[in-house]
């Protein structure tokens, strides 16, 4: 087997012991890697209803067969565990030195179960592993916490780590590495820290196998030179994510007022314009030449790394609109370690329950400071109301009452990313259908459907986009772990990433192979929710119902009065399930299952809920 | 007629401006305006009149506001 080096790395944090496994060819084709690996590891091992910040959870760092091969943008790793904050199937890819590492140490996967007896952090050296004390930095935010890694190991370290946030199990805790790299939103550093362990350090000195060394080192640093021209040439990372900020104010999809306004006069104060004119520094992954992440100073004078989302949901969504103070609060979400997205929408939805009686207290939209004390009091959970925030926008929601879950931004328990769908219906229907809560990640479909199609139609055509789009974006990116960026932004071809996948494994796949491993994963993925929620349905589906109330339509602008349809919303449903082969509940039904090889797996699922 | 072009990310620095009002004759069309800017014809982009997406053909208006944005996949 090329490609895959085989090996499973599993620790018991518990029994401060690890052994080596490792897994067949057909688990290999399978599930290619990345989520595909992950999904399958926790569907097996898991017992449905486990507490996923108990002991029994597993936090998972899953690469793929290209995964820390020089080729574009491959320095990423899918970290993933059961959710503590949507409570099913959960995951993020994270940019780390860890890939390269974890596999150069011999592993495409590391499994970590249990709970340390007291704060730990795993050294992993090729075949050694050490169980070490982290008392020291147990209690710090992760820039500390890393700085302390490097001072002990190096830069050159692989370094997955947490913050407070982390630590106190704030259900949107994120894992950090290289000092800007953020992933998991669904709450996988709550997992790291539910289990005590307060970082992962990786350093491996193997050759990773792959079929055809010459070939993919010539092909693979050829076209990280050539995916450099390309963005110089086309200037995309002059603002790199950040010129959606300024789209999304034009055509009345930027979140603003927890998403009650989609537009806003002072939004150009934190474009993308003014972020690169602030400019200190800029930083990407591994194996990236395009690099996304821009640093200007914050309004403590600290260096913080800006994206698009960041700035909508702490800034535009929060009504906030000086930079450095959005800077601010994205530096202490980066220290604390948890998801600035989330986070962005906890605030609003406090700020907006406030304002609508749903609760008391004294938060206003337009009031940086008081949103970084409220971020401290939710990462240490402190208080009543720090403990609530922690738990999120929905658990807040359902403490509130008054109606108020119908504004908590949320899917599946998981905040939105910064796109206000009040009259976007297919990208509505891409964070309703994102199987773990509402992600961007899996499909974004905004642009295609402004472009390509009418903006109020609910044609199958933009379902099938949504379909189309997770295949690519959820799926391929996800399994075989690799950063979109080149493809989405630069044009990049889908068929080299068939080419650097054949090259590392000596297999012959093209990209329909890679299709169909995308749909098993996706209907896994169903199934693993179908077994953890008794009487799944459709409404899980939706996404927040205040983008369906008349009453929340502009008042002004290119969308003035258009609002949402929730019977119309209900046939773009269908389409979607019908494309996907998946009943009207939204679950794969059997003749899908077989015909994507999860016969077993269905079986599985039917002790649950009967399949159609 | 007066036209307001909106440029948006790395076409801000292709054309060497961000905003800027236009003098346009009365039957121009968006592909015509695109001339005025300096946008490879062929690079993929959006286009939107009032915040609504226009094709190339499509007449404009006085006081129209375009805005010209590359395709983005979000953040």
């Amino acid at each position: 087997m090329y490609g895959w080096t085989g090996n499973i790395l599993r620790i018991d944090l518990t029994t401060k012991t690890y052994k080596k496994e490792s897994f067949s060819e057909e688990f290999a084709k399978k599930w290619v890697g990345g989520r595909g690996f992950a999904l399958k590891i926790l569907w097996d091992e898991l017992k449905p209803g486990i507490d996923p910040l108990g002991p029994e959870n597993k936090f998972i760092v899953a690469l793929g067969p290209i995964a820390g091969i020089p080729a574009p943008n491959t320095g990423k790793a899918v970290v993933a565990a059961k959710s503590p904050i949507t409570g099913g199937y959960g995951d993020g890819n994270i940019g780390t030195r860890v890939t390269e590492h974890l596999r150069k140490a011999g592993y495409d996967v590391l499994i970590v179960e249990g709970k340390a007896s007291s704060p730990t952090y795993i050294y992993i050296e090729d075949d050694k592993v050490d169980f070490l004390p982290a008392d020291e930095v147990w209690g710090k935010g992760t820039y500390a916490t890393n700085d302390w890694i490097y001072a002990k190991y190096g830069k050159g370290v692989g370094v997955l780590n947490i913050g407070q946030g982390g630590e106190n199990m704030v259900l949107y805790a994120v894992v950090r590495s290289l000092e800007g790299r953020a992933g998991g939103r669904p709450g996988m550093g709550a997992v790291m820290g539910s289990k005590k362990l307060k970082a992962i350090v990786v350093k491996g000195t193997k050759i990773i196998p792959v079929a055809d060394p010459g070939q993919m080192k010539a092909i693979g640093t050829g076209d990280l030179k050539k995916v450099g021209a390309i963005d110089k040439q086309t200037g995309w990372s002059i603002q790199s994510t950040n010129g959606v900020l300024a789209w999304c104010n034009e055509v009345a999809a930027l979140p603003v007022r927890n998403f009650r306004k989609t537009q806003h006069p002072d939004a150009w104060k934190i474009d993308g314009e003014r972020l690169n004119a602030a400019r200190i520094a800029t930083y990407g992954c591994p194996n990236c030449t395009m690099r996304c992440g821009i640093t200007i100073h914050d309004h403590e004078g600290r260096e913080s790394e800006l994206d698009y989302e960041n700035i909508g949901l702490l800034g535009a969504n929060l009504e906030i609109f000086d930079l450095d103070q959005v800077a601010s609060l994205n530096y202490l979400c980066d220290d604390y370690g948890i998801d600035t997205m989330s986070a962005g929408c906890v605030l609003s939805f406090y700020a907006d329950a406030i304002e609508h009686g749903a609760t008391t207290g004294d938060f206003k939209f337009g009031d940086p400071e008081r949103a970084k004390e409220l971020l401290g009091r939710a990462a240490r959970r402190e208080g009543e109301l720090g403990n609530l925030m922690a738990d999120g926008s929905l658990r807040m929601a359902r403490r509130f009452g008054h109606g108020s879950e119908a504004y908590a931004m949320q899917v599946k328990g998981l905040e939105v990313a910064a796109y206000n769908c009040k009259f976007i219906p297919g990208m509505a229907l891409a964070f309703g259908t994102s199987p773990i809560g509402a992600h961007h990640k899996e499909a974004w479909v905004i642009t295609f459907e402004l472009k390509q199609t009418a903006r109020e139609s609910n044609g199958r055509e933009k379902a099938a986009k949504v379909v189309e789009l997770q295949r690519i974006r959820g799926g391929l990116f996800e399994y075989i772990v690799s950063c979109r960026f080149p493809w989405i932004e630069l044009g990049w071809d889908l068929k080299n990433y068939a080419v650097y996948f054949n090259k590392a494994t000596g297999l012959d796949w093209t990209l329909d192979d890679f299709w169909k491993v995308g749909d098993r994963i996706y209907a896994l993925m169903k199934f693993f929710w179908a077994r953890e929620i008794p009487g799944w349905d459709r409404t899980r589906d939706y996404p927040p119902m205040v983008w369906f109330d008349p009453a929340n339509a502009d008042k002004e602008g290119p969308i003035a009065g258009k609002i949402l349809e929730l019977d119309k919303y209900n046939e773009l449903l269908d389409h979607f399930y019908d494309i996907r082969g998946w009943d009207k509940r939204g679950i794969p039904t059997k003749k899908t299952a077989e015909s994507l090889g999860l016969d077993k797996e269905a079986g599985e699922v039917q002790k649950y809920t009967r399949l159609e | 007629m007066k036209i307001t072009i909106k440029l948006i990310g790395p076409f801000i620095y292709a054309a060497g401006f961000s905003e800027k009002e236009f003098e346009a004759p009365r039957s121009a069309t968006v592909e015509s305006l695109l001339g005025l800017v300096g946008i490879e014809r062929d690079r993929p982009k959006i286009v939107t009149r009032n915040g609504k997406a226009v094709g190339p053909l499509d007449e404009l208006q006085d006081g129209d506001r375009v805005v010209i944005s590359p395709l983005y996949s979000g953040g």
